[in-house]
């Protein structure tokens, strides 16, 4: 026994050190609490994390964790949202309580600006910012529509419901006569338009409104600059990140245009033309609107690859977006890829670069829209024998979709290369080199057909001779940005300046070649080729039209000096100087450069000793800034007098031509920019620990030297009526803009509510001229050639000209005790004679609204309750008015609206709708056709289910999302029209519904995935 | 430090690119403009024939309609009695407003001639090309100018004088004596250095010639009453030898004598309604049937009793109802009255038309066609005439008188005796009277009248108002948009 026992000891003893061995190894166990230092409350869900793994715990509903350590594990990360990080190095203790700072995240988030960032609590412009949880809510191949609603200042209107239309977009009104659209900033280039990009990349888009924000991009940013930042792998991220999500939607027309069934037409022809119908009650009853639109589906797909080590950062996102239109023949599929890479070479070099491909292919549907509201409901879509029916006047629009085949296709590719150096400590060089190319390519067919009518003839609906068009174009532009940037603090003083030297070409052409009569139909020959496009029976070359040159507004050169510094002092004064100088290749040598200059202080009181105990209150700030900036989107012809080499003289005998040349009218070789002042007055204000917040703007911005054509003297040798391009007339826009953001957590509820809005007054200040046609601008024509705006000193851009009515003539008394035209008759509208002349001719026109709203608000709201999120989007504006164009011209029997049904009929029948008439004296442009358009939409609502972790994590996966969404659901508004939202690029014709592709409802149900 | 040595070498070599201005010099692509053209031989030609072209627009024919011959005493409106009334009618009894319809056009047109020619004068001089052929091309330019100017002055007065492509905006009105001085100095020049029209080969007729700048001349002289001149240039024309009266006098202005032994400067054109025709002549051609224009410029009855009897020219120059021309009969326009009479019963106004516009055919086309004859050699011996008569040589006034007489009997004895009258005043007015008839509706009555003195007696009656009706109002909304540079014409409006 005795021997062993004897061996049993140092065997036990050995185990027994063997456990003490592994329990030195074994874990170690720290607990503690963690309190928050505002409430001085514990916090419930505080992220404990092992730093540098995966590895972490969560406090529990009394703020007290548990984690177990090994050896090697030696710092703790608590992280909590609103509060500041805290790292702590655990040193072998094994409670540790934690107090976590409150992070006045706001005031000390970063903002992007042009050529840099600066902390929001230094920024003296006015800068907007919405980030990628917002912009990835709108499904749409243009992401500046998230935007909408959601930025003050910015109005976004589409241009039409079509797949792959664009949007315009307005900051602060309607800067100029001419081309008022903003420039936009993507991965070092400076772009017009970014339908190229994937909203799924995009990490945050920055609206620069002010002087003070974007003098720093000169001549360029008179109508506001949008910033898009593309997302990288996130800094701490050392694990590759997955992101997967797929959408699914179908879209349906909102609502249909009330117009006059069949039985209802036929009643009104026979008062119209008695006799048209012998039995209203048989004739047939075609819904127009019914036959062409449809449901159609829409799908959105994308992933995302990123990941992180020290010395690289890499994000790869793919997507796929296929959309169908609601009406057929229409579709636009988009594939974008995406790269972003950047690599510290050493400590302080680091290159980089952004990247985006973006193939994408589109089919357009003819302008059905048009056909279908003036159609007569009373004919037949199709035949017994399955032919297309005979629409008279406006063609059978079924057999136009049927018969079109309009494509478009091309790649677009925007990116740069990049590298940063830091110099001396606080000095960062940076040069990068961006591209931007893109290649687009256009084909049309419509084969031979015709459409007959009743009894066997042909009728004007039909194409004698098959016809193909095409074209491609390229364009192609290459930016060089060098920039010094210098950031230093010492004290109380904090400097951050940047200065830099850019060089820039811009490149495009176009060539386009038609053809008729192709040897074949099928899409195998929709080449031409001149032995292909012959009519055989005359024997005569159907080749039509070749076309060959440039884009004139985009065919420059730049060169840029730019110099920003930011100097703050105490975080509690801060000034701003910033400078550009731009050179453009668009000007003569004596207007080839511009200077813009601009001026900015801030306030942020809240720092000030005397504002420390205010209670509630958290921040408060004003700002102030003023400057000028340039729009140089012109075409550089104007500047020159070009030749005419298609004029003959006649000369011998028998007369003969020869052929003779000269300058067509005089150029302006004093052409320049456009130049805009601007003055902004901000204030900000928090309070109760910002969770609610206000920003307050007054914008007053006048544009000088808009370019506008001008009749010439006589002896300038132009001819009659001919008009140059002047730098001569003025806009001023200027209004309020508040933005309210109430942020509030409440247990495991946590909500945010922002309301916003912005007013806009618009006016001319001054044409050019002084006299005649040169002191107002007419546009706004319609398709009879009339026009419907005027645009003069003192009223808004595009401001709508007519008629003003007061109501309906109901008895021959009445017509004979007023002035009238010749025209009019009992029951017919009756015109003001607004200058009490006693006649009712064109000087009794006037202004009868204005296309630019007064007013454009948001209103959003996001709610989200344990694994529950949800957010509805309200927007809409009003005082805005519409024209509606299509009901006006009227040259053949159309079909009507309801409201014509409730028509004048005789005395007191009605004193709104006049008597019926298939156009003429009732249709003149005037109040009648002007709607409100206002409208409040209800824009996005989006419930959304995140599987719990448990679920999810047994999937490996980190993050499961399921959603279900609804866009444009709602719109209130008075306009009869398809959508009150009609955008145009032509702001003197602005707001006229002449037919547009609607608007679509779209449901949707989509999934997020991240792993 | 390496990389940081390196990078500052990198900042200066960057800084040091900072002065390419060249980069910011781009050329216009795909279009021609002033910077490249004229600048080769080729160009000089094309720029020439430009100034010619136009010639043929339509408003450079006092401003689209014949206004002078309606304003004169030679013809009424035209046309039905609805047509252009308020536009053109006024003009008829000198109740125009400074707004008149044409009055821009014609102002706009002239000065677009004098462009296209500064374009030549000024750019052409500067190509290197052959001297000969350079110095023709700015001589043709030259006249054309001075044809241009011409016109201004004795419409409007002082006007402001343009001799460079690269005018300012704001130019104030030159004096007329000014301005006549310019057309001296450009018609001096061409005279020098055109050819005569012998030395053009067929194909180059039409193009300014040394006789056509010397007629002009001696027209020019005859406004500023310098009657010495006058005298010198007409008498260079006539004893140039290339030039004589056509034997039939319908082919001074027709046809047949397209570019003929008579045509001095003449305006070619094509029948073609678009780029190569002139619609001065559809202007004016037959109304109705056959379908040959609009038919303003209708002959005044005091017009038709003024020639003498039996003179052929009085049918060649009128087309009346119930003639037929080249086996066309002429029917008229069914709106417009074969007859008007006034209240009190008077004859007024009887339906016919200018057959000097006259060209045979069967469409609205074939007017288009017609050449205008600007300066015709019988003009030129009737200013002979004229200049001689007041330079006291009356003898010899009055051979070049007859010459055109003779042609007009056309070998009938009976008809337009020999004019034997020496008296200087008496001479004169016989010699506007032939002008009168030999050359009626080709736009020289009005400024006829106006430089003889004899406006108030012959117009009179019409509404013209001395002091006041010799010069055509300034368009007034050339005054506007000069913004009070320019003045307007004394009483006006």
């Amino acid at each position: 026994m005795n021997k062993y026992l004897r061996l049993l000891k140092p065997v036990l003893f050995s185990i027994g050190l063997l456990f003490i061995g592994t329990n030195l190894f074994a874990q170690q166990i720290v607990t503690g609490v963690v309190t928050g230092s505002d409430t001085k409350e514990t916090l419930p869900g505080v992220n404990i994390v092992v730093k540098g793994t995966t590895k972490g715990v969560i406090t529990d509903l009394d703020g007290n964790y548990t984690i177990e350590l090994q050896a090697d594990e030696k710092v703790l990360q608590f992280s909590y949202t609103g509060y500041e990080t805290s790292e702590i190095e655990v040193g072998g203790r094994n409670a540790i309580n934690v107090e976590l700072i409150v992070s006045s995240e706001l005031l000390d988030e970063i903002v992007v600006i042009g050529y840099g960032t600066v902390r929001k609590s230094d920024l003296t412009g006015a800068v907007s910012s919405i980030k990628s949880e917002e912009i990835s809510k709108i499904t749409s191949i243009n992401p500046e529509q998230s935007l909408q609603g959601k930025v003050t200042g910015v109005q976004v209107s589409s241009n039409s419901g079509a797949p792959g239309s664009g949007v315009t977009v307005r900051v602060r009104g309607i800067g100029t006569i001419n081309n008022s659209s903003p420039i936009y900033v993507v991965d070092g280039m400076i772009l017009d338009d970014i339908s190229f990009l994937n909203s799924a990349d995009i990490l945050s888009m920055e609206v620069l409104k002010d002087a003070s924000a974007t003098a720093i991009y000169g001549s360029r940013g008179a109508n506001g600059v949008i910033l898009v930042q593309t997302k990288t792998a996130e800094q701490q991220q050392t694990k590759t990140q997955f992101n997967f999500s797929a959408e699914y939607g179908i879209q349906q027309l909102a609502e249909k245009i009330d117009l006059l069934d069949g039985r209802q037409f036929a009643i009104i022809s026979n008062e119209i033309r008695p006799g048209s119908y012998n039995n209203v009650d048989a004739v047939p009853n075609t819904d127009w609107q019914d036959l062409i639109f449809r449901t159609a589906p829409m799908q959105n797909i994308q992933l995302s690859i990123s990941g992180a080590t020290e010395k690289s950062n890499y994000y790869i996102g793919l997507g796929a977006y296929n959309q169908d239109g609601i009406i057929p023949q229409s579709f636009y599929q988009r594939l974008s890829i995406k790269l972003n890479n950047s690599y510290n070479v050493n400590d302080r070099v680091k290159i980089g670069n952004n990247f985006t491909i973006t193939p994408f292919k589109q089919r357009n549907a003819p302008n059905v829209t048009y056909q279908v509201y003036r159609a007569q409901p009373v004919l037949e879509p199709y035949y017994d024998d399955g032919s297309f029916g005979v629409v008279y006047n406006v063609g059978n629009p079924l057999a136009d979709l049927a018969y079109s085949n309009d494509y478009r296709s091309g790649v677009r590719g925007v990116g740069n290369l990049f590298a940063e150096a830091t110099i001396a400590k606080d000095f960062v060089f940076r040069s990068s080199y961006g591209i931007d190319a893109s290649f687009n390519k256009a084909k049309r067919f419509t084969p031979a057909y015709t459409i007959y009518n009743p009894d066997g003839t042909a009728s004007q609906q039909q194409n004698l001779f098959s016809d193909l068009a095409k074209s491609s174009s390229d364009n192609f532009s290459w930016l060089w940005e060098n920039t010094l940037t210098y950031n230093k603090q010492f004290n109380e003083h904090a400097i951050n300046a940047v200065a830099g030297y850019t060089m820039q070409k811009i490149r495009s052409e176009s060539l386009g070649i038609s053809g008729q009569n192709l040897i074949r139909d099928g899409e195998d020959f929709w080449y031409i080729e001149p032995p292909y496009v012959i009519d055989e029976s005359n024997n005569i070359n159907m080749l039509q039209s070749i076309f060959n040159g440039v884009d004139a507004n985009q065919y420059y050169n730049m060169i840029s000096y730019l110099f920003r510094a930011n100097y703050t002092y105490d975080n509690r004064y801060i000034a701003t100087v910033t400078f550009r100088r731009d050179g453009s290749s668009k000007f003569s040598t004596e207007n080839r450069y511009g200077n813009f200059p601009s001026f900015a202080l801030g306030w942020n009181l809240i720092n000030e000793d005397f504002m420390q105990d205010m209670g509630q209150l958290s921040n408060l700030k004003v700002r102030a800034s003023w400057g000028k900036i340039g729009n140089d989107k012109i075409s550089y012809f104007d500047r020159f007098a070009r030749v005419q080499s298609d004029l003959f003289a006649i000369f011998g005998n028998p007369d003969a031509p020869f052929p003779a040349a000269t300058y067509i009218k005089t150029g302006n070789p004093d052409l320049k920019w456009e130049t805009t002042s601007q003055t902004d007055i901000g204030l900000e204000v928090g309070f109760f620990n910002n969770r609610l917040t206000g920003e307050f703007d007054y914008y007053n911005r006048q544009t000088d030297d808009i370019l506008v054509e001008l009749s010439t003297p006589g002896h300038l040798g132009n001819g009659q009526g001919v008009r140059v391009r002047y730098n001569a007339a003025s806009v001023l826009n200027r209004g309020f803009e508040f933005n309210l953001q109430w942020r509030e957590k409440i247990g495991d509820l946590s909500y945010s509510i922002g309301l916003l809005g912005t007013t806009i007054h618009n006016e001319v200040l001054n044409i050019g001229g002084n006299s005649g046609v040169d002191s107002v601008l007419v546009s706004g024509y319609l398709g009879n050639g009339i026009p419907v705006t005027l645009t003069s000193v003192g009223k808004p851009v595009g401001a709508f000209y007519g008629y003003v009515t007061d109501g309906v003539f109901q008895t021959q008394a009445e017509l004979d005790a007023y002035p009238h035209m010749s025209q009019a008759g009992v029951g017919d509208l009756r015109f003001v004679d607004i200058n009490d002349d006693g006649r009712l001719d064109g000087n009794d026109r006037t202004y009868i609204g204005s296309p630019v709203p007064d007013f454009i608000f948001g209103l959003n709201i996001n709610l989200a309750y344990k694994n529950f999120d949800f957010s509805l989007d309200i927007q809409g504006q009003t005082g805005n008015k519409i024209f509606n164009g299509k009901d006006v011209v009227r040259p053949d029997p159309y079909n009507f609206e309801a409201r014509v049904w409730d028509r004048w009929t005789g005395a007191g029948t009605s004193n709104q709708e006049p008597r019926p008439s298939f156009g003429g004296y009732n249709y003149t442009p005037s109040d009648k056709f002007i709607f409100d358009g206002s409208f409040i939409r209800l824009r996005n609502v989006i419930l959304g289910y995140t599987l719990p972790e448990r679920i999810s994590q047994r999937l490996a996966i980190s993050n499961i999302r399921v959603y279900v969404k609804a866009a444009n659901v709602l719109t209130l508004t008075k306009y009869t029209g398809y959508s009150p939202e009609i955008g145009s690029y032509d702001v003197l014709s602005n707001n006229i519904d002449n037919g547009i592709y609607p608007i679509s409802a779209v449901y949707a149900f989509g999934i997020n995935v991240s792993f | 430090m390496k990389s940081n040595s390196l990078i500052i070498i990198l900042i200066i070599t960057l800084l040091g690119f900072s002065s390419c201005e060249k980069f910011l010099d781009v050329n216009p692509q795909g279009e021609l403009t002033q910077e490249a053209f004229p600048t080769t031989a080729s160009d000089a030609l094309l720029a020439t024939n430009a100034v010619y072209t136009t010639l043929r627009s339509w408003h450079y024919h006092s401003g689209g309609f014949p206004i002078l011959d309606i304003m004169s005493d030679d013809a009424l409106k035209g046309s039905n009695p609805n047509d252009a009334l308020n536009t053109v009618g006024p003009y008829n009894t000198f109740s125009i407003t400074t707004t008149q319809d044409g009055l821009d056009r014609w102002w706009a047109a002239l000065y677009q001639g004098i462009k296209r020619a500064n374009v030549v004068i000024e750019k052409v001089a500067e190509i290197n090309m052959d001297e000969q052929l350079q110095t023709r091309y700015i001589a043709e330019a030259r006249f054309l100018r001075g044809l241009y100017y011409f016109d201004l002055v004795r419409a409007w007065g002082g006007v402001p004088i343009v001799t460079t492509t690269d005018p300012e905006l704001k130019i104030p009105r030159a004096t007329a004596d000014d301005v006549y001085s310019l057309v001296e100095e450009d018609l001096l020049f061409a005279v020098e250095n055109l050819p005569s029209k012998g030395t053009y080969g067929t194909n180059n007729f039409g193009r300014a010639t040394t006789g056509a700048a010397k007629a002009l001349l001696a027209k020019m002289y005859l406004f500023r009453k310098d009657f010495v001149n006058a005298e010198k240039y007409a008498l260079e024309v006539i004893q140039s030898g290339q030039y004589d009266l056509e034997p039939n006098f319908a082919d001074a202005n027709g046809k047949n004598g397209e570019h003929g032994i008579e045509s001095v400067f003449e305006i070619g054109a094509m029948e073609n309604e678009s780029t190569l025709g002139d619609q001065y002549a559809n202007t004016q051609g037959v109304r109705g049937t056959p379908n040959r224009g609009w038919g303003f410029n209708r002959p005044t009855l005091e017009l038709r009793y003024s020639f003498e009897e039996g003179d052929p020219r009085k049918d060649l120059t009128i087309i009346d109802l119930g003639e037929e021309i080249d086996g066309i009969l002429i029917q008229g326009d069914g709106t417009t009255p074969d007859e008007t009479y006034d209240e009190d019963g008077n004859l007024i106004e009887i339906e016919c038309y200018n057959q000097k516009v006259w060209i045979p055919g069967t469409s609205t086309d074939s007017q288009f066609g017609h050449n205008r004859r600007l300066i015709r050699f019988a003009d030129v011996l009737l200013m002979a005439a004229e200049a001689l008569n007041e330079n006291g040589k009356s003898g010899e006034a009055l051979i070049h008188l007859n010459r055109v007489r003779a042609r007009a009997r056309h070998g009938n004895p009976d008809i337009l005796p020999d004019i034997n009258e020496t008296n200087q005043t008496v001479l004169r007015e016989i010699i506007l009277n032939e002008r009168r008839h030999e050359l009626a509706l080709e736009g020289h009555r009005f400024w006829d009248l106006v430089r003889t003195g004899y406006a108030p007696q012959f117009m009179g009656p019409r509404g013209f108002v001395s002091g006041k009706h010799e010069l055509l109002p300034i368009p007034q909304n050339e005054i506007d948009i000069s913004q009070g540079v320019l003045t307007q014409n004394p009483n006006w409006p």
